[in-house]
């Protein structure tokens, strides 16, 4: 029996197939997949900000991309996943509103998929597809068997990268 | 953070004077007579927004407006898709109801009556505190709740603590019964201390 996964805001989980791992309503945030096709493992992270380190009140660490995709990998190892057969997709990082077509001084969604590039690349694992960036918000389901990444939106309709 | 009984109360009052304010100025733009109650106010800890959300890939309409001045925050006026329908409906004199992600003239009306709805939450906040606070004209959203409500929380690039959360019912005559909105203020860091500094608590 497969069963899917939440995963919350600021939050990640790993899982092993037939299981499927979701995260619903990502805005400015980042969904970030890493998973092992070979051993079946894989796992989620709901990504809010860039940089634990400028932030004041740091609190829970899964919330940022450089504190909380070092605690995904670690998690993947112990579970039996091999490094360097890691691969990595993400989705999210949109500008959801601007005021008078202003973009915003300080772009949180661009910034934090630059920071989940930067992480990965840090951490010798490919990312092999992206859907980043846009006005909307989504919603993504991932397939640990498979390797593929849906991604539904309510205007834009769906696809799998 | 623990939030003290007696900041809920000073909530809940503004919560239902900004509904009063509410009420008043929706009946004189619809030109029906429209009531406002307040069943839940709610100062909800980050953690626990995701709970206080519901689903957060829903689709819903989503006002957003800053607001400026001695006690800055971030303002939103969150409604159902059929009780925006209901509402754009009434206000452009229609017969059928208009399909909002298209309408322009709906979206534009509904930014309107969004605006409405978060400035007299605003005076009721500037009212109760003596604090001076300038709401901006709003951004209109339509998309997944979860999505919106994240981007507008981020947008400085780091987290607030609570969000002031205060649900409302709006209801009418005949199939205007009945229509839920929710107001969200983010307040910036010290602002909620200053708004109910006022109170003495």
């Amino acid at each position: 029996m497969s069963k899917t996964i939440m995963v919350g805001m600021g939050d990640y989980k790993v899982g092993k197939a037939p299981d499927r791992l979701m995260t619903a309503g990502l805005g400015s945030c980042i969904g970030v997949c890493i998973y092992d096709l070979f051993s079946h493992i894989g796992g989620m992270a709901h990504i809010m900000l860039p940089n634990s380190r400028e932030s004041k009140a740091t609190g829970n660490p899964a919330k940022y991309a450089d504190t909380c995709l070092e605690m995904l990998l670690e998690d993947l190892l112990k579970m039996g996943a091999v490094k360097s057969r890691l691969k990595a997709k993400m989705a999210g990082g949109a500008q959801m509103f601007s005021f008078g077509g202003k973009p915003p001084i300080l772009k949180i969604g661009e910034r934090n998929a630059e920071a989940v590039c930067q992480e990965l690349a840090k951490a010798g694992i490919p990312l092999v597809a992206a859907d980043t960036g846009g006005t909307f918000g989504r919603t993504i389901n991932f397939d640990i068997q498979t390797g593929d990444l849906h991604v539904r939106t309510i205007n834009y309709g769906e696809k799998v990268i | 953070m623990e939030v003290p009984a007696l900041w809920i109360e000073a909530l809940k009052e503004v919560g239902n004077i900004g509904a009063g304010h509410a009420a008043t100025s929706l009946s004189h733009l619809l030109q029906t007579r429209i009531e406002m109650t307040v069943p839940r106010v709610r100062l909800v800890p980050l953690v626990r927004l995701q709970e206080a959300l519901g689903q957060l890939d829903a689709t819903k309409v989503a006002l957003y407006l800053k607001v400026m001045g001695e006690a800055p925050g971030k303002a939103m006026f969150i409604l159902s898709i059929p009780s925006a329908q209901l509402i754009a409906r009434t206000l452009l004199c229609k017969g059928e109801l208009p399909d909002i992600f298209t309408d322009q003239m709906a979206q534009s009306a509904l930014q309107e009556v969004g605006n409405i709805m978060v400035s007299s939450f605003v005076i009721a906040l500037t009212e109760l505190s003596g604090c001076m606070l300038q709401p901006s004209i709003p951004a209109l959203g339509i998309d997944m709740i979860g999505a919106m409500v994240d981007s507008v929380l981020l947008e400085e690039g780091h987290l607030d603590d609570s969000i002031l959360m205060i649900d409302t019912i709006l209801s009418g005559q005949g199939d205007m019964k009945e229509m839920e909105g929710t107001f969200l203020y983010i307040p910036a860091e010290g602002s909620i201390e200053k708004l109910l500094g006022v109170f003495g608590i």
